[in-house]
C-alpha cells in the first residue's frame, strides 16, 4: 500500500510536470484501447443478454414489461458494465502491463534506462498508467451502450418486449444522468487502481520467468479486490 | 533467374492484411482453439478415470485452489452482497415504499445466479492466473519437455489434478461465497432500511430450479476454468515474456468461458423453468 502511494506520487508528479514520453503514450493507448475492443465488446453484449435473462422471471411475475428498460438500465449503467469492464480490462490489460514489466526487470531493461539517464517513471509508468485509466473511462461508454443494445434485443427475443419499449422504459425519467456519471466515475477509480497495482507489481518482479507468472497473479488478484471494495465505497458516497 | 522465384516462392506468404482475411484469420485461431480445449477436456475426462491415482497431488492443489482463495473470494462477495442490497434498496424506494420483497429477490438472484458467476469470475483471475503461471513456466524451462520425454503426459500429471481440485473447491467456494453475502446482505438491510433479519430471509422465492440452475453453473465454471488456463499454459512459448502473455490468455479466456457459459445455463434453465 504504501510502496503504491509513493508510486502513485511520482507518477502525479511526473504528469504535472509533463515530462511523459508523448509517443508511449499514444503507443499504449492503441495497445490496451484499442485493442481491447472484441473483448469488451463480447463481454458488455453477453453481460445485457445475462441481466435481462436475471430479471426475466421477476418482470413476467409481475407483468411489469415497461420496467425492464429501467431495471436492465439502472443495473447496466450503474454497477455491471463499469465492474465487468473493469474485470475483464484488469485481466487483458493490467495483466499484460505487469507481465511486460517484470519482464524488462528481469532482463534488466529498466537498469538500461536508468544507466542511459532516462527516468523510467516518466518514460515507462506514467504513460501506461494515464493510458490504462483514459482507456476504462472511454471504453466503459461504449460497454454502456453496447450492453444496453445487447439487453434490448434479449428482451425481444426471450420476453416480446420490443426495443422501443425497452428504451422507452429507460428514458422515462427514472434514470438520470447522475445514474451515468456514478457510472463513469466508478470506471475511472477501477482505471486508477488496475494502473497502480499493475504498475507497483510489474516493477518488483524478482526471479525470473516464475517471478513474472507469480506477479501476474498477485496484480489480477490485488486489482480484482480492489474494485469490489472501490465499488462499495463510491456506491455509498454517491 | 528462374531459380531465384522458385526461392521466392518458397518464403511464407506474408500475413493477410484487410478485414475478410483478418476476419478469416481470426476464425480459423478460433476454431482450432476450440478443437485444442475440447482435446484437453477429453484426455482431462480420460485421465480422470483411467490415469494415476495420486491422492497426494489433488489434496495439495485443492488446499491452492481452495483454502488459499477463501480470503479474496469472502472479500469480494462480502462486498458484492452490501452493494447489491444497498443499490436494490435505493431503487425499490424509487418506486415502491416497500421493501418486504427486497430479501427474497436478493436470495432468489444470488442463489440462481451471483453466488456462482461473480465467484467464478474471482476464481477464473486468481486460479487461472496461477495454473498458466505455474504449468508456463514448467513449459518455458522444459520440464514439460522432461515429462513428456518419460513417458508421462503433461495433461495427467499437470492438468488433471488441478481440474478434479477445482471442481470441487468452486462448489465449495461458491456455497461459502452466497453465505458471505447473504449475511453482509442481511447486515446491509438491518443497517440501512431497518430491515428485520428475520422479513429479508425470506426463501418463498427460492425453488429447486434455482438451486438447481445455481449448482450446475459451479459444475460448468469449475470445470471450465483449468481446462481453458491449463490449456493457455500448455501453449507458452517465449522465456519470461511468454509466460507473461499465457497467463494474461488465461485470465481473459476464463473470464470469457465463464460468461459464455452464464449465459447458455441462464437462457437454457429460464426456458425450461420460466417464471
Amino acid at each position: 500500500m504504501g510502496s503504491m502511494g509513493m508510486l502513485m506520487g511520482r507518477i502525479i508528479a511526473r504528469t504535472m510536470r509533463l515530462s511523459l514520453d508523448r509517443e508511449e503514450l499514444m503507443k499504449n493507448l492503441y495497445r490496451m484501447g484499442v485493442l481491447s475492443m472484441p473483448i469488451v465488446i463480447v463481454t458488455a453484449l453477453f453481460t445485457g443478454g445475462i441481466m435481462v435473462i436475471q430479471a426475466a422471471p421477476l418482470v413476467t411475475r409481475l407483468q411489469a414489461y415497461g420496467l425492464l428498460g429501467w431495471g436492465a438500465g439502472f443495473g447496466i449503467l450503474r454497477e455491471i458494465a463499469p465492474l465487468l469492464t473493469a474485470l475483464m480490462i484488469n485481466g487483458r490489460v493490467g495483466a499484460n502491463n505487469t507481465a511486460e514489466l517484470g519482464t524488462m526487470v528481469v532482463t534488466e531493461q529498466v537498469d538500461g534506462l536508468r544507466a542511459l539517464a532516462i527516468d523510467p517513471i516518466g518514460f515507462l509508468i506514467a504513460p501506461r498508467f494515464i493510458a490504462i485509466v483514459v482507456t476504462l473511462f472511454l471504453v466503459t461508454i461504449f460497454a454502456d451502450i453496447l450492453a444496453l443494445v445487447g439487453a434490448a434485443y434479449v428482451g425481444e427475443w426471450m420476453l416480446g418486449v420490443s426495443p422501443l419499449t425497452f428504451f422507452n422504459g429507460l428514458t422515462s425519467g427514472l434514470l438520470g444522468v447522475g445514474d451515468i456519471v456514478s457510472g463513469l466515475i466508478k470506471a475511472t477509480l477501477y482505471g486508477v487502481v488496475i494502473g497502480l497495482s499493475s504498475c507497483h507489481f510489474g516493477l518488483a518482479v524478482r526471479g525470473g520467468a516464475p517471478g513474472v507468472g507469480k506477479a501476474v497473479n498477485a496484480t489480477v488478484v490485488a486489482s480484482a479486490a480492489g474494485v469490489f471494495v472501490l465499488d462499495y465505497l463510491v456506491s455509498f458516497t454517491l | 533467374m528462374s531459380q531465384d522465384h522458385a526461392i521466392e516462392d518458397e518464403v511464407t506468404p506474408p500475413p493477410p492484411t484487410g478485414a475478410v482475411a483478418r476476419l478469416g484469420e481470426e476464425a480459423l485461431t478460433f476454431v482450432q482453439t476450440g478443437r485444442e480445449l475440447y482435446g484437453i477436456f477429453i484426455r482431462t475426462l480420460y485421465f480422470c478415470v483411467r490415469g494415476r491415482r495420486e491422492p497426494g497431488s489433488i489434496a495439495f492443489y485443492m488446499h491452492e485452489v481452495g483454502n488459499k482463495s477463501v480470503f479474496f473470494l469472502s472479500v469480494v462477495m462480502g462486498f458484492i452482497g452490501m452493494i447489491m442490497v444497498y443499490q436494490g434498496g435505493v431503487q425499490n424506494l424509487r418506486i415502491l415504499p416497500d421493501l418486504s420483497l427486497m430479501g427474497a429477490s436478493f436470495l432468489e438472484l444470488l442463489i440462481r445466479d451471483l453466488a456462482a458467476s461473480i465467484g467464478a469470475l474471482m476464481l477464473a483471475t486468481r486460479v487461472g492466473a496461477g495454473i498458466a503461471a505455474e504449468i508456463g513456466s514448467m513449459v518455458v524451462t522444459e520440464q514439460v519437455d522432461a515429462l513428456r520425454m518419460s513417458a508421462a503426459d503433461p495433461v495427467d500429471y499437470l492438468v488433471k489434478p488441478r481440474f478434479i481440485a477445482s471442481l470441487v473447491m468452486t462448489i465449495c467456494l461458491c456455497i461459502w461465497g452466497a453465505a458471505v453475502s447473504t449475511i453482509t446482505g442481511t447486515l446491509t438491510a438491518y443497517v440501512y432500511f431497518d430491515l428485520n433479519p428475520m422479513t429479508f430471509l425470506n426463501l418463498t422465492l427460492v425453488d429447486a430450479a434455482d438451486l438447481g440452475t445455481g449448482l450446475v453453473k459451479c459444475v460448468a465454471y469449475g470445470a471450465a476454468i483449468p481446462i481453458v488456463s491449463g490449456h493457455a499454459g500448455l501453449a507458452t512459448h517465449g522465456g519470461s515474456e511468454g509466460v507473461g502473455r499465457a497467463t494474461t490468455r488465461a485470465v481473459v479466456n476464463s473470464s470469457l468461458a465463464v460468461i459464455f457459459l452464464n449465459l447458455v445455463i441462464s437462457a437454457v434453465s429460464y426456458l425450461l423453468f420460466p417464471g
